[in-house]
């Protein structure tokens, strides 16, 4: 009974890793009742080989390196593009004339996968770092920059107004409710800003370089090493469910009022 | 009065065209009189304008544009008919939920397109790696915003339907289906973007034609006029294809005016 008791009450939990669980052993047992044949076995791995290859990278120094190169670029662009998009979003929101002016770049851009512009980018910058900087900042700039435009958008008018009358300055008005009303609106756009981020250092690396996460995935992919392919997809996955859930968590926190919608990543 | 009137109505709109009509000429006559354009490095609105025209007028354009296409609606048109079911039986059957739901939202948080290396050498570089790739990203929002949808209906309406003795068939088809309809196409918003992520990484990594490749090879090539026309087209789909779906969506569902990541 107890045992019947404690599944009820960590149902979620149980059925969600039991998942898990079920289709990694399903995947490490295909060897084992189906030879794969010749050509197909050359694509094929296996979760234990891959944790191999995870080990093999982690302890000749090579994951390190890559990630650093990575974790560089993805910082960098992520950070410019906060520095950039939320000022300009809570400009934006504020002054019309100035929402009319840009709008319509930023709609474009927002709605064309940036990715496009990579070519350009590496034309542009080369193809050390900084293309990976820009292509990071291109793609996470706009979410930010729109959700905070929609946060400053929504903010309460009589609020904006109780603080006018008492005389407030516009720099005051921004400190005391623009900017706290918008927060949970730029947290849910740096959530998205994230994934887009660690999508340019991917795509971004995949071409014209010789170091990263990025480059050792598409490198490995051409020389059939598949196990080195998806160590470095469980990386790029592990860090973005670890750094969204921890987004999407203060975001909950702080904005439990605001209506539930599908997720977004 | 009137033109003043106009004006102040439209005032939105005749920014936007000033500012972007603005832009385009500084662009032109800065390259022109001040600074010369440097060919391997940037280009301006007018040599942008002579490759558009000599483009629209090629063959190679729209096969590129048919090629891709192509791979986007079949990888597309699968995420749909795998995507909205899964969903619609995770909202409706909380074991389903509670089994899918981790996996599925790790994979959809994660950048499924570092694969693509892996999807191209696969399937190659033809209509299939490029179509499994779309699959892939496109999937997830129909999934999830289906999932959305079911959960969001309204219990009152199912309960109304099961009072009066509708069965499970009724139940999906005349309350269900229809509440969850806004969210399903919200997610096709959301699908076309990450869909032609995958067109365009996939023909960036190895293809031999397509919008993507046409982009790509311009570039190295240091055609600059022709690679932002490719820019420019794909924009405009994009924002076509985007514009389409929010226009949809408030016909299906005039009384939930987003206004959530435009």
């Amino acid at each position: 009974m107890k045992l019947k008791n404690f599944y009820t009450e960590h149902e979620s939990f149980i059925l969600g890793t039991g998942f898990i669980v079920f289709l990694l052993i399903l995947w490490e047992s295909i060897p084992l009742w189906y030879t794969l044949p010749k050509g197909m076995a050359l694509f094929f791995t296996t979760p234990s080989d891959i944790a191999a290859a995870f080990h093999r990278l982690l302890l000749n120094g090579e994951l390190e390196k890559h990630f650093y190169v990575s974790a560089i670029a993805f910082l960098a662009g992520l950070g410019l593009s906060i520095v950039v998009g939320l000022p300009l979003g809570l400009v934006m929101g504020r002054s019309a004339t100035l929402d009319a002016l840009l709008d319509p770049y930023v709609t474009a851009s927002n709605a064309t996968p940036r990715i496009v512009f990579l070519p350009l980018l590496i034309l542009w910058f080369g193809i050390g770092i900084w293309s990976k900087i820009a292509i990071v900042f291109v793609g996470a700039v706009f979410p930010l920059l729109i959700n905070t435009y929609v946060g400053v958008k929504n903010v309460n008018q009589v609020l904006v107004n109780v603080v006018r009358s008492f005389g407030a300055s516009e720099w005051q008005l921004m400190k005391i409710v623009v900017l706290p009303n918008s927060v949970p609106y730029i947290i849910a756009g740096l959530r998205l800003a994230i994934g887009r981020a660690i999508l340019g250092v991917v795509v971004g690396e995949f071409f014209g370089s010789s170091q990263g996460l990025g480059y050792m995935i598409a490198s490995a992919a051409t020389n059939y090493k598949v196990d080195v392919v998806f160590v470095g997809v469980a990386i790029f996955m592990a860090l973005s469910v670890i750094l969204t859930l921890a987004v999407k968590q203060l975001e909950s926190r702080l904005a439990s009022w605001r209506p539930e919608t599908a997720k977004t990543f | 009065m009137a033109a003043r009137e106009y004006f102040t109505e439209h005032r939105r709109l005749w920014l936007g065209l000033c500012s972007f009509f603005f832009l385009v000429a500084a662009w032109e006559l800065v390259l022109t009189y001040i600074v010369p354009v440097n060919p391997f490095f940037f280009t301006k609105p007018s040599l942008i304008a002579d490759a558009f025209k000599e483009q629209i007028q090629s063959a190679k354009l729209w096969h590129d544009l048919a090629v891709s296409s192509q791979a986007f609606l079949w990888g597309f048109s699968f995420a749909v008919i795998v995507g909205i079911p899964v969903g619609l039986v995770m909202g409706w059957r909380r074991r389903v939920e509670y089994s899918l739901d981790p996996f599925l939202t790790a994979l959809y948080a994660s950048p499924l397109v570092a694969l693509a290396p892996l999807f191209i050498i696969v399937f190659g570089v033809g209509v299939l790696g490029k179509a499994a790739l779309v699959f892939l990203l496109a999937v997830f929002p129909f999934v999830f915003n289906a999932f959305a949808g079911v959960k969001s209906t309204d219990s009152l309406l199912i309960n109304v339907i099961r009072s009066f003795g509708g069965r499970e068939k009724d139940l999906y088809l005349k309350v269900i289906l229809p509440s969850t309809m806004p969210y399903i196409i919200a997610g096709a918003r959301l699908a076309i973007g990450r869909g032609l992520v995958g067109i365009i990484v996939g023909e960036f990594y190895a293809a031999s034609e397509g919008i993507g490749f046409a982009i790509l090879q311009a570039g190295d090539t240091y055609r600059l006029p022709d690679m932002f026309v490719g820019i420019i087209i794909l924009s405009l789909i994009a924002v076509g294809l985007t514009e389409l779906m929010r226009k949809l969506e408030l016909m299906v569902a005039p009384w939930r005016a987003s206004d959530e990541a435009r």
